[in-house]
């Protein structure tokens, strides 16, 4: 047992109520392709919108499904996130469609706006950045499947179309604002 | 009901094949190798290396044979321009991102990559190497090592690990270029549920996973003067390092390889097949003693470290039926830091134990923190600090690493006249060859339980019921008038099996071997590659006709494990068995 509370390995365990796995997973268990749903609402629930490797571990267990095989699915999926969000999430597309229609000053706009560095990028290159602040988390999709109204850009879970600098620093100036009043 | 065969035409040649055959399987058995990467026969069809691709006559594009099954009347090309032209560029598109450090890669001259390059005529790549990211290495663990950056994702890891071992330690993680093959949260094998049992490494086609490699520090240790260095050789190491050395599968090289590890410059030769008698008194003895006075039953042998690994991970509570004798190996460390140093008045520090195995477990159960008896021994004897502990088998080689160390040092192995093991450590019976086969520990534990519980002779020695590759193998032994019924698992999956009847309480069995690779030792991670079914089962047949030739085979008629208890150990199971020769298992993290 002690050797297994060493492999505990050290990230930041933030949000792991047991109580809310259980009821989650007792929600799913049994059926089939159970585990994406577990994991979808274990993500949702958590209040970083993230999935920590002790909650991923607990649900491992409960479900009785291998590590390997979690760690493969919440890999594959962009959907599930493994770092703390920030309290917006911004999604820029970065298909053909958009690309043609300036997706890219949208993104290298955005990264300007929130002052991100070349150090702040991963290696394995997806993006995937977060304000200091916690307040912003800005990533990218390969298709929205809006190609008509490209480009496209996801905020808060609402399809922005046909976006433009312009558009797109009015709606983060009353996001910011509408925090502020909070 | 078996289906008729179907008729086909492959590269004009009119054929018939089964219904259920792939378009590979199905030109296999018509006599064209189609070359793949990634395919093992019941174990991983993936399409994943794009290789085995075939004209299909009407069809529009190219298709992957490992994943197309015959049809009535199906015309296959096999060898067209643009089916050549498809599969080169293939697989210039794997080497493409491959290192190209060939020459000095561990797996040189035995990587299927390199080799299918070689048989291609590829010349040269025309594709550079796009990635600069050079990805870390997983040395997590005694065992393995895993080298991310000459993965080809073909997936024979990850079929071999789910599918013949049922421990899923290792999955796919990411997509496109980013994907890999890993361990939960890139942790690696060490903090994972891994066994070590290295199958992956036997099925990798590339030197993507290698052992942890121990030659140096072995060399290191024999050039030291003030080092009494001593080795062991594992049953099953003598039925195949000759392999390496050219020889057919199934050649026998005993004697030659006593002389060739004598000729590296180890101090005395023994045998593992020594402390293979011995386990089996011990381990003979225990059973007994749960038959006798009802304990816990059914008894399930614990030679095979990654088994044992594996029961602490998955059936964590079971481990009451699994018998405290040490393995073989283990056995031998204690043995020789004790009994032997005392009997040639050597200072148990000065003893180093380098072991020879069929297997890249036995690295990590070295390692493991419980395996210090001797130490413990001396401890008070000698007033040793903590700080001045040691292991009781120092460093572990498998058998490729053996060889090349021979290799190395220049000795002309084929042509070595032969040697015998030194004594009194390397005298063993025919019941200790067996252990490098599946079914081998309880068909040598019946022959000496037989006999103990009886006092009669056993009449047939040979428990053919219990020899073989099947997957689980089941036999009852009349033991005047005593019927006991024994099984024999070899690999997990299959071993996991047995025992959710011994969690469920309903298992039939009083005795249960479990082997963790397919075959048993022979078929281990650390023996010569390629290791696949034919090899193993010459392998076996050569492990058995070495115990036909042995004059003793029952552990009991040991002669020099009868002389151990006499001077040293007093009885089986007895106070200095427990300290020297048991121990004990730790509950692991599942899953």
């Amino acid at each position: 047992m002690a050797k297994a509370a060493e492999n505990k390995r050290n990230l930041p365990q933030v949000g792991l109520d047991r109580g809310e796995l259980d009821q989650i997973i007792s929600r799913y268990i049994g059926k089939p392709g159970s585990i994406l749903g577990i994991l979808e609402d274990a993500q949702k629930s958590n209040q970083h919108k993230y999935l920590t490797q002790d909650s991923l571990e607990y649900i491992a267990k409960r479900a009785n499904i291998p590590l390997s095989r979690i760690y493969n699915i919440i890999t594959f999926y962009a959907f599930f996130n493994l770092k703390p969000q920030g309290k917006h999430s911004i999604i820029v597309c970065r298909g053909t469609a958009c690309h043609t229609r300036g997706s890219k000053n949208l993104l290298d706009f955005l990264i300007n706006l929130f002052g991100f560095k070349e150090d702040d990028f991963s290696q394995d290159g997806k993006l995937y950045l977060t304000t200091k602040d916690n307040k912003f988390t800005i990533k990218t999709v390969a298709c929205f499947g809006q190609c008509a109204l490209a480009p496209v850009v996801e905020i808060d879970g609402n399809i922005y179309s046909r976006m433009t600098t312009q558009k797109l620093q009015k709606i983060i100036k009353s996001i910011a604002l509408r925090g502020n009043k909070k | 009901m078996e289906k008729p065969p179907i008729s086909l035409k492959i590269n004009g040649k009119a054929c018939k094949c089964g219904q259920s055959l792939t378009v590979l399987e199905a030109c296999g058995e018509n006599g064209i190798n189609i070359p793949t990467l990634c395919y093992l026969k019941d174990i991983n069809k993936e399409g994943a290396c794009s290789i085995c691709l075939v004209e299909i006559k009407g069809a529009k594009n190219l298709a992957r044979s490992c994943v197309t099954y015959v049809r009535q009347g199906m015309e296959i090309f096999t060898n067209t321009p643009r089916v050549r032209n498809a599969r080169k560029l293939n697989l210039e598109l794997l080497l493409a991102g491959h290192p190209k450090d060939c020459l000095c890669c561990d797996r040189s001259q035995t990587c299927e990559l390199r080799k299918l390059a070689s048989d291609m005529g590829i010349k040269e790549v025309r594709f550079p190497k796009l990635t600069k990211i050079e990805l870390p290495l997983d040395s997590t663990s005694a065992s393995l090592i895993r080298d991310p950056n000459k993965c080809i994702l073909c997936g024979r890891c990850v079929a071999v690990c789910s599918v013949i071992q049922s421990v899923k330690a290792i999955d796919f993680t990411g997509r496109g270029k980013a994907s890999k093959v890993t361990t939960f949260f890139d942790s690696g094998l060490a903090n994972s549920v891994c066994v070590n049992c290295g199958q992956c490494l036997l099925v990798c086609p590339t030197g993507a996973i290698t052992e942890n490699i121990a030659t140096e520090n072995v060399w290191q240790a024999l050039s030291d003067p003030k080092k009494f260095v001593v080795v062991e050789v594992a049953p099953a190491v003598r039925a195949a390092i000759g392999e390496e050395f050219g020889l057919p599968a199934g050649t026998l090289v005993t004697a030659k390889l006593a002389e060739g590890l004598r000729r590296l410059g180890f101090a005395k030769v023994f045998d593992t097949q020594f402390s293979a008698d011995l386990t089996i008194m011990e381990e003979g003895y225990e059973l007994i003693e749960r038959i006798k006075n009802k304990g816990l039953l059914p008894m399930v042998t614990s030679c095979s470290p990654g088994w044992i690994k594996f029961a602490e991970h998955f059936f964590p509570g079971i481990l009451g039926h699994v018998s405290s004798c040490k393995s073989p190996q283990q056995m031998f460390g204690a043995i020789a830091k004790t009994y032997y140093a005392e009997k040639y008045n050597l200072d148990p520090r000065d003893i180093v134990v380098v072991s020879v195995m069929p297997c890249t477990a036995k690295k990590f159960e070295a390692k493991r923190p419980e395996m210090k008896s001797a130490f413990d021994y001396w401890k008070n004897k000698l007033g040793l600090k903590d700080n001045e502990s040691f292991y009781d088998v120092d460093y572990v080689l498998t058998t490729r690493e053996a060889a090349s160390m021979i290799k190395e040092a220049g000795i002309d192995f084929l042509n070595l006249s032969g040697e015998d093991f030194d004594e009194p450590l390397g005298i063993s019976t025919g019941a200790a060859v067996i252990f490098g086969a599946s079914g081998g520990v309880m068909e040598a534990a019946l022959r000496t339980a037989y006999e103990v519980l009886t006092g009669r002779q056993i009449e047939k020695l040979d428990f053919m019921d219990l020899r073989g590759l099947n997957g689980i193998k089941v036999a009852e032994v009349d033991i005047e008038g005593l019927k006991v019924k024994v099984a024999v698992a070899n690999s997990l999956s299959n071993a996991r099996i047995l025992l959710e009847e011994v969690k469920a309480g309903c298992s039939p069995y009083a005795f249960i071997e479990i082997m963790t690779c397919p075959g048993g030792c022979l078929g281990g991670a650390g023996q010569p590659i390629p290791t696949n079914d034919q090899v193993r089962l010459k392998r076996m047949e050569a492990i058995y006709r070495e115990d036909k030739n042995k004059t003793l085979r029952k552990s009991h008629e040991n002669p020099a494990v009868q002389a151990l208890y006499k001077e040293f150990l007093i009885k089986p199971l007895g106070e200095k068995s427990h300290h020297l020769l048991h121990t004990h298992y730790t509950e692991r993290a599942g899953i």
